[in-house]
């Protein structure tokens, strides 16, 4: 009986040390083949990328005034010194109440010549530095980055005090940023909005100051909240009603988590859902949404989600896709099928050898064509279905290419004499089965040469270039307000500057933010509002441009006059002949492809 | 008024109240755990377990502490120099030239480009990414604009006492602190460590030396989890000791259990219960003993059995014998006052003889009815005839019954009667009897000394005492005397010819009133027996009116014991002197 026990007792200690031999003396486990989602601690958290900052320091005693200039240019450049309490420290108590650092933002590059400064004496008490270089741009209050020129020449004056050394006494209002400056404290960002159907959406870009007591996306999605800059202002509109607080911006299980004060109303969700799901696309690295309101679901029943790429589903202009480019050969309209082939367009387009150039492709499910006569003088439109017809819808003098918006009308401009021009916007009534045409308002317009204007894809950028009285060249950008007859062109900027003699020969969207400009070199330049215009790498004698998204096609003609569609190969860099005949051959050839054409744009 | 007064406690009794009440509380928690084996046992287990798990529990805490913030310092340690090399690489690129003599961000961008430090410090930022890893605060304070951080760390974070002890260390050497963290976006400090030194430009003598490099880790995370391992400890630790006291406790109540039935069925046996047995469960030792007991038990209640039973056979055979020798005793008895009363007819002898015969059948008559009484007792046949009656008259009767007795042996008798009568339901011929006896008893050993007879009443009982100045008891004697036929001292004869039944008889008859009859005596100061009644009959006596110790000898005892000792043979010679 006891022995029995005895055994029964030693074969459980043996058991309970082979356990304990088998699992809990490695401290690894080694066996675990279970997947397990660690949180990537060192790339931390995508809302909030990692900077460099400058930290404001207060001025030394010691330094020349020379440094001192420097020190307090250090200081305005420090973002978490809201009040710019350390860079007062720089100026004498007078001045330091009459700075007011608010007033809007100097971006410069300072020249190559040092700093022009007044040799110090011993007993001086008073000195001047002067601060020299370009200005390059300006930021306003709303963060607007509007790209500037203009020589920088900002005199400092210098006073001792006592042992406290040197201060500045006087100098320019507003902060003086220098470039990398403005690199470190500020971020680009793309605003969301909706054009005035509210069905797609407009990106306009700022400059969103890092803020260190708040992550960055708050403060974009702050920013997004407090509405469009005076630039749109009119032209689009936002889901969110006035007052919408934001408490947070945080992420939980990879997943963007917006918390709002109060929600929208249900139709606007679906726009709100993509406007916060763009702004947001930049920095969220393909993370979805959720919205809540004030901590909790947006819906009583189920919480808010949105996809990573919801402002791509609500506007469908936003990654047009996979759309076959249009373009000219012989007279005819043709689209570039398998294979770089092109093939005939069902109707007259296609078919009958009309003497029209410049097509424009309208981007309604009813794809039209609009073309310019060869003389200017009208325009016409037909429908790209077997039996559709030339039909002419303008006529006018001096008219520059069709353009279509996305909301199927067709703009040109038409320039009854020298210096004057008149925007025309023309819509298709169905029902009346006519063309009605209305003057848009542009003031700015009216007294200089329009040659050519473009509507983007988002409905409300325009670009137009116009050529001055001195036969200056200029391509502005502005935005469409309104629609019908009470259509006008308002908030023009000029983003690419009239310089010797150039010449603007095209001009063509990219996307709602980048303008492409074919000068008359065959220079090609990449414009927008917020940089200064940079060249492409151009091709000798380029006659058109379009382009939708990265895909750039030109059309160009050889020193024979001989045509051919070129494509720009981005990883190659270079243009490439794009069309092959049916032979399959992509050579230049007399009356071969030419005006290639993207819908929109 | 006084109940307001007592309702209104002063803070002096309030306090004095809740001391006693503590100090009662202490005393029964005293009592439960020198009375308890099995609170003693899970006590003691506790305190050395808990004692046990705290010393492992601290070296645990330590060992972890130390480990974690180990691992953290090796890893930002190793960063830091890492840091300090890239730092020192972009501060002495050859177009950084003009920067390195000035730290200015503006001279560098002559060249376009961004000055080399905030070039070093995107890329430190870049490095370390958020700031949840760590931060850097790179400075120059001689230099203008060339401060530099990352992420959100507020630069309070590194104090003037860190400055300080990082310029006066060598450069490139590691200073280390461990403190609080600052963040722009929370008020709240958050622990961390920081890690500061200058660079190190004995390579690059044309860089500036003194550059500071700080990197700031905050450790709140480790914090987190030391303090969930801490936590997780403390629940480990007191789970252990609970566990480790209910281990305690379910093994001693293993053996206490039977312990205490045991104890309990000894107490029952002892209280009479003479069928108390145990169960016996299993061949272990507490088995035995329950085995043992059980044994015991049977034993003892068979020899109580045999003994009651002799006792029965004995009281039985007293009482036959008393009713047999009564019948012949009443022949002898007529046969011998016919001769006592012919004895005037008889010569002298045979005259003698009759009367000790006479006197002798008398007392043999007496001791034969006392005798029946007592085995009346035995039987539990005696009856009360109660009736309420003043029990001053009750002693006088037995006074007068005993005059003629007291005379004989000069003795007096001192009557100390209260002034009202003292009525009680009793019955009278048996109480007569008792003090009859008292009487007897006090003029045998009274030495002709007087006799002291009081009587007392309160509201429920009334009392007798009868005190006489005889040898007195010795110590243990007080109840020895109301024993059947005991004698103080076997060699002395009975004088008044009593049958040494009598006290006994008395107590009897006492309790059969549901009173007491109780002795006092000490030797040389006599005896006082003192009989308690209950007014009314059936009810419980809770105390009686009349001292048991004479008050004079009470007094006298109380004074004597007040006495120093130098003063105590003097005191006492006083009191022999008073006597």
């Amino acid at each position: 009986m006891r022995s029995r026990t005895t055994r029964g007792v030693r074969a459980a200690g043996l058991a309970l040390v082979l356990v304990c031999s088998g699992t809990a003396c490695s401290v690894i486990p080694t066996g675990a083949s279970r997947a397990v989602a660690v949180e990537d601690v060192g790339r931390g958290d995508p809302l909030d990328p990692p900077y460099a900052r400058v930290i404001a320091m207060p001025p030394n005693p010691e330094w020349t005034p020379e440094q001192v200039v420097m020190g307090f240019r250090a200081a305005m450049a420090s973002v978490d010194d809201t009040s710019y309490a350390v860079a007062r420290q720089y100026l004498t108590g007078a001045y330091a109440k009459e700075w007011n650092p608010g007033s809007g933002v100097t971006v410069y590059q300072q020249s190559t010549t040092d700093d022009e400064v007044e040799p110090v004496d011993e007993g001086d008490t008073e000195v001047r530095v002067t601060l020299k270089g370009a200005v390059i741009a300006t930021i306003n209050d709303r963060g607007l980055y509007r790209p500037s020129g203009g020589p920088l020449d900002e005199p400092f004056t210098l006073v001792k005090e006592g042992d406290k050394g040197w201060r500045i006494s006087a100098g320019p209002d507003g902060l003086l940023l220098s470039e990398p400056d403005v690199k470190r404290a500020y971020r680009l960002v793309d605003l969301y909005f909706l054009d005035s159907r509210r069905e797609g959406l407009v990106i306009e870009q700022v400059q969103v100051p890092l803020n260190p007591a708040s992550t960055f996306a708050k403060a974009i999605v702050e920013r997004l909240l407090e509405g469009p800059s005076a630039s749109l202002q009119g032209a689009v509109h936002t889901a969110f009603a006035p007052g919408t607080g934001l408490i947070d911006v945080t992420t939980e299980n990879n997943r963007v988590i917006v918390n709002l004060r109060k929600g929208v109303s249900s139709d606007n969700v679906a726009a709100m859902s993509a406007q916060l799901a763009g702004t947001l696309s930049g920095i969220a690295g393909g993370s979805s949404f959720e919205v809540r309101i004030q901590g909790e679901p947006y819906h009583s029943d189920r919480p808010l989600e949105i996809d990573a790429q919801q402002q791509l589903k609500f506007d469908p202009w936003m990654t047009p896709g996979n759309i076959r480019p249009f373009y000219m050969q012989d007279g005819l309209l043709r689209q570039l099928g398998k294979d770089n082939v092109g093939v005939a367009v069902p109707g007259e387009a296609g078919g009958k050898n009309g003497s029209f150039t410049h097509p424009a492709i309208s981007g309604h499910d009813l794809r039209q064509v609009a073309a310019l006569s060869r003389n200017r003088d009208g325009i016409s439109v037909a429908p790209l279905v077997p039996d559709g017809k030339w039909q002419q819808w303008v006529t006018g003098k001096d008219l520059t290419p069709p353009s279509w918006d996305r909301y199927h009308s067709m703009w040109t401009v038409s320039r009854p004499s020298p210096q004057t021009s008149v925007v025309l916007r023309h819509y298709y009534d169905e029902i009346k089965h006519e063309v009605r045409q209305f003057r848009v308002a542009a003031s700015e317009l009216n007294a200089v040469d329009v040659t050519a204007l473009k509507i983007a894809r988002d409905g409300v950028h325009v670009a137009v270039a116009t050529r001055n009285a001195r036969g200056e060249e200029e391509v502005k950008i502005g935005t469409v307000i309104g629609t019908g007859g009470g259509s006008r062109i308002d908030n023009l900027q000029t983003v690419v500057h009239s310089e010797d003699k150039r010449q603007i020969k095209d001009i063509a969207w990219k996307n709602g933010k980048t303008l492409y400009v074919l000068t008359g070199k065959s220079e090609l330049l990449e414009a927008s509002l917020t940089a200064a215009p940079t060249s492409q790498v151009a091709y000798p004698r380029l006659q058109s441009i379009t382009v939708l998204d990265d895909y750039l096609l030109a059309g160009a003609k050889d020193d024979e006059d001989n045509q051919q569609v070129l494509y720009w190969n981005a990883t190659a860099a270079k243009w490439e002949p794009w069309i092959r005949d049916e032979s399959g051959a992509v050579t230049f050839t007399a009356g071969g492809p030419s005006f290639p054409v993207f819908p929109l744009g | 008024m006084p109940p307001a007064k007592n309702r209104r406690r002063t803070p002096r009794q309030v306090v004095r109240g809740v001391r006693r009440r503590t100090r009662r509380a202490a005393g029964r928690l005293r009592r439960a755990f020198w009375r308890s084996l099995q609170l003693r046992v899970v006590t003691s287990t506790m305190v050395v377990s808990m004692a046990v798990v705290a010393v492992l529990g601290v070296f645990l805490d330590q060992q972890i502490n130390t480990s974690v913030l180990n691992a953290r310092l090796r890893a930002a340690t190793s960063e830091a120099q890492a840091d300090r090399i890239a730092v020192l690489g972009f501060l002495s690129q050859p177009d950084g030239e003009a920067a390195k003599q000035s730290g200015d961000s503006g001279k560098s961008l002559q060249n376009g480009g961004d000055s080399p430090l905030s070039q070093a410090t995107t890329a430190l930022a870049n490095r370390a990414g958020s700031a949840s890893r760590y931060s850097v605060i790179i400075c120059n304070r001689r230099l203008p604009g060339a401060c530099f951080g990352t992420t959100n760390v507020d630069e309070r974070s590194v104090t003037e006492k860190m400055r300080a002890d990082v310029v006066k260390q060598d450069a490139g050497k590691n200073s280390l602190w461990y403190g609080d963290l600052y963040y722009k976006d929370s008020s709240e400090p958050v622990p961390g460590l920081v890690l500061g030194a200058r660079l190190d430009t004995t390579g690059a003598p044309q860089v500036d030396s003194d550059y500071e490099i700080y990197h700031l880790i905050p450790l709140d995370k480790e914090e987190k989890t030391l303090n969930a391992v801490r936590q997780m400890l403390v629940v480990v630790g007191v789970a252990l000791v609970l566990l480790l006291a209910a281990i305690a406790s379910l093994v001693t109540r293993q053996v206490v259990t039977p312990v205490r039935l045991t104890r309990q069925a000894a107490e029952r046996l002892a209280a009479g219960r003479l069928d108390e047995r145990l169960k016996v469960r299993g061949e272990d030792d507490l088995a035995r003993l329950a085995a043992s007991f059980n044994e015991m038990a049977a034993n003892l209640a068979l020899k109580i059995h045999q003994l009651e039973e002799l006792s029965q056979v004995q009281r039985q055979f007293v009482s036959d014998v008393s009713h047999e020798l009564r019948t012949p005793l009443t022949t002898v008895r007529m046969a011998a006052d016919l001769l006592y009363d012919a004895r005037e007819d008889f010569d002298p002898m045979a005259a003698r003889s009759a009367e000790l015969m006479q006197n002798q059948l008398e007392r043999f008559e007496s001791m034969l009815a006392d005798l029946l009484e007592i085995s009346r007792y035995d039987a539990g046949a005696a009856t009360l005839d109660i009736d309420s009656i003043d029990i001053r008259d009750v002693v006088l009767r037995a006074v007068a019954d005993s005059e003629a007795l007291a005379e004989r042996h000069s003795t007096r008798f001192d009557l100390r009667l209260p002034g009202e009568p003292c009525m009680a339901e009793i019955d009278s011929r048996r109480v007569e009897r008792i003090l009859r006896n008292l009487l007897f008893n006090a003029i045998e050993h009274g030495e002709g000394r007087d006799i002291v007879v009081s009587v007392g009443a309160d509201r429920d009982a009334v009392a007798v005492a009868v005190r006489d100045h005889g040898v007195g008891l010795k110590p243990g004697e007080e109840n020895m005397v109301f024993d059947r036929f005991w004698r103080a001292d076997p060699s002395r004869a009975r004088t008044i010819g009593g049958t040494g039944l009598g006290l006994a008889i008395s107590r009897e008859d006492a309790m059969l009133h549901g009173g007491w009859l109780q002795a006092w005596g000490m030797p040389g100061e006599g005896s006082q027996f003192r009989l308690s009644l209950p007014r009314v009959a059936g009810t419980e006596l809770r105390g009686s009116p009349l001292p048991l110790v004479p008050p004079e000898v009470e007094m006298r005892r109380t004074w004597r014991g007040q006495m120093t000792p130098v003063l105590t043979p003097a005191a006492a010679d006083g009191g022999h002197d008073a006597e």
